[in-house]
């Protein structure tokens, strides 16, 4: 994984919460084998959305602060974050064109 | 070093127990968080059980590369006198891997029944290459090598306890394993084959599984399993590395799904492959339940006799089958030349499989070992460095046979004994071993062959192949039948050359 793309509990006010741009956060685990496929399409469309939303990833077993507080109930959790709120929530593995759209609805 | 960066929280040195909970839906985390007197905002911590002296601490924060307790070595960080246990300890590979492990300083241990010698000995075949009691090899491996293997003589299946026991006594950090029938044409030889094959895998596998659960939850298992388990679908579909990639998408009904992390389809030709592909789904799951850790190693065609340590000695060598039950196919080619049985090609002999030579497999399970899971990561990789029409593989012994050995060797196509595709796409996705893992094949089918000519054609292996060559052509048919299979025709490699030239790919890394 690009380290550009690691968020975790002491950094996340900062990189998702005060960010100036939409942030898609996906929330993982490495016992969730979906979530560790995900990484590659991730990595895509991070330099895609460059400048315009940001992707991050949150591992959720190694992080349960911020796990807890957006009540994660299975991975992988895709969040989509505006201005500091959630917009959207998917659960399961994504679709490149299904992400797109996710991102795309706040663009 | 492809594994520097890796933390604890991939190490099996890392104790966990009670102080993470892996229930990521957070139904225990705030039982979790009085029980250790938290604030809010804690963080994962984890204790060492090699280093006790660090106390609770973060896992993420020493990486490979900064922990004493990992050194560095040709294929990677190891940890130092890793204690690797070996279930199959016996046979062709876990006997190499044991001694390979050895010369690398880690502490092996291991348990067989010799199982693999009884089915052997059972079908009237013997191991071409002779070997050592293992009393012997032990003696053996102790003064040639100064390798010390502690061995127990354990049944898996059948003295679950006695292995409940070993397990809890060695603490492994990793567990290799090999112990399985390995046989397609074994399994399919009658009612009682099938149903022991697949009892004596798959349900050994399960109870090993518990015992990890039990005794040893952050050691990884690094599985054998095979490429076989996929089988050749004809739609030419790719054999990922046993999971979807997130950008393969099912379209139906004008929507779109993510396949992503879904297991890929399996085609098991055989009951032996079908045991591999339940095991898969018992490692999945137990992965799942228990977070266990494991590697899914889908092997291809395995062939050869070197590596280092177990050319050093004649009581080190470990076993070559040739027959049509325990033999694999490169193997069988190089016997049958010697001999001058000409090379058989099942049906049409275009079907195409992956293959490794024994040394570069014994390099890629100590990438694997030297590089564990996370925590209930379950990780699949295609383990091959090409591969190949079995015509192709037929050309390239008989012209290595002829050229180097002067022997005449010919190639022959026979009736398929087997159920199978004959000619089929095939597009094989095998990068995690090279990628992740830093893999790159140092033995060349043509250097193994050549190794293999060297040491077989010795008078006294020779003889050995003779003696068990009314063992070489198949007679175990999959439709239950018990029959030599028919020559349909034998020709000379000239003519092979000729018909075949540019017809299939055979890619090497």
């Amino acid at each position: 994984m690009k380290e550009n793309l690691r968020i975790a509990d002491n950094n996340f006010e900062e990189e998702v919460i005060k960010s100036s741009i939409p942030v898609l956060v996906d929330f993982w685990a490495s016992w969730c084998i979906p979530s560790q496929m995900m990484m590659p399409v991730l990595n895509k469309l991070s330099k895609e959305y460059d400048g315009k939303a940001k992707i991050k990833k949150l591992n959720v077993d190694q992080n349960p602060r911020i796990r807890d507080k957006h009540k994660i109930l299975g991975c992988p959790t895709f969040i989509l974050f505006k201005d500091g709120q959630e917009i959207k929530r998917a659960v399961g593995a994504q679709s490149e064109d299904q992400l797109r759209e996710i991102i795309d609805s706040v663009l | 070093m492809h594994n520097k960066e890796k933390t604890c929280w991939n190490c099996p040195a890392i104790d966990l127990a009670g102080k993470v909970d892996f229930r990521a839906c957070g139904q225990s985390v705030e039982e979790f968080r009085k029980k250790l007197d938290l604030e809010d905002s804690f963080q994962i911590m984890a204790e060492c059980k090699r280093r006790p002296e660090l106390g609770l601490y973060d896992p993420m924060s020493i990486t490979f590369e900064e922990c004493p307790e990992w050194q560095k070595c040709p294929h990677g960080y190891l940890l130092k006198n890793m204690r690797v246990m070996i279930l199959g300890i016996d046979g062709y590979l876990g006997w190499t891997l044991a001694l390979w492990m050895g010369s690398l300083g880690l502490e092996v241990s291991g348990v067989d029944n010799y199982n693999r010698r009884d089915w052997v000995k059972e079908r009237g075949a013997h191991t071409i290459v002779p070997i050592s009691r293992m009393s012997e090899r032990l003696r053996a491996a102790q003064e040639v090598l100064d390798i010390n293997i502690n061995f127990r003589e354990i049944d898996i299946l059948n003295e679950h306890d006695r292995l409940r026991e070993f397990i809890d006594e060695v603490k492994p950090e990793a567990i290799v394993h090999y112990g399985e029938c390995p046989s397609a044409p074994y399994s399919m030889i009658d009612a009682d084959h099938a149903m022991y094959v697949q009892k004596n895998n798959v349900l050994g596998t399960l109870g090993v599984l518990f015992l990890m659960r039990d005794l040893a939850p952050e050691t990884s298992m690094i599985k054998l399993g095979t490429m076989g388990e996929y089988g050749t679908p004809l739609t030419g579909r790719p054999l990922f590395e046993g999971m979807f990639p997130a950008d393969a998408v099912l379209k139906w009904d004008n929507r779109e799904w993510s396949l992503g992390g879904e297991l890929i389809p399996r085609d098991p030709p055989s009951f032996y492959h079908i045991s591999k592909v339940q095991d898969t789904y018992n490692i999945v799951e137990a992965c799942k339940y228990w977070w266990l850790r494991s590697y899914d190693v889908m092997q291809g065609v395995i062939y050869g006799v070197h590596t280092d340590q177990v050319s050093a000695d004649p009581r080190l060598q470990t076993r070559l089958d040739i027959d049509e039950w325990f033999g694999t196919v490169v193997n069988r080619f190089v016997a049958q030349a010697i001999i001058g049985i000409p090379l058989t090609l099942h049906g049409t002999g275009e079907q195409i499989r992956g293959f490794i030579a024994l040394e570069d497999a014994m390099q890629c399970m100590t990438r694997l070992i030297a590089s564990p899971p996370e925590p209930g990561q379950y990780s699949v990789v295609n383990q091959m460095s090409g591969f190949s029409s079995l015509r192709e593989i037929a050309k390239n012994v008989a012209k290595i046979g002829k050229e180097e050995f002067n022997l005449p060797v010919k190639i022959q196509r026979v009736e398929n004994p087997r159920v199978e595709s004959e000619r089929h796409p095939f597009e094989p996705i095998y990068e995690n071993l090279h990628k992740k893992f830093g893999f790159k094949p140092k033995v060349s089918l043509e250097e193994e062959i050549c190794r293999m000519f060297k040491l077989l054609t010795k008078p006294e292996i020779k003889r050995r192949i003779e003696e068990k060559k009314h063992h070489i052509i198949p007679k175990t048919w999959w439709s239950g039948e018990k029959r030599k299979v028919e020559t349909i025709e034998i020709f000379e490699l000239e003519e092979e050359i000729a018909k075949s030239e540019g017809k299939l790919k055979n890619r090497g890394q």
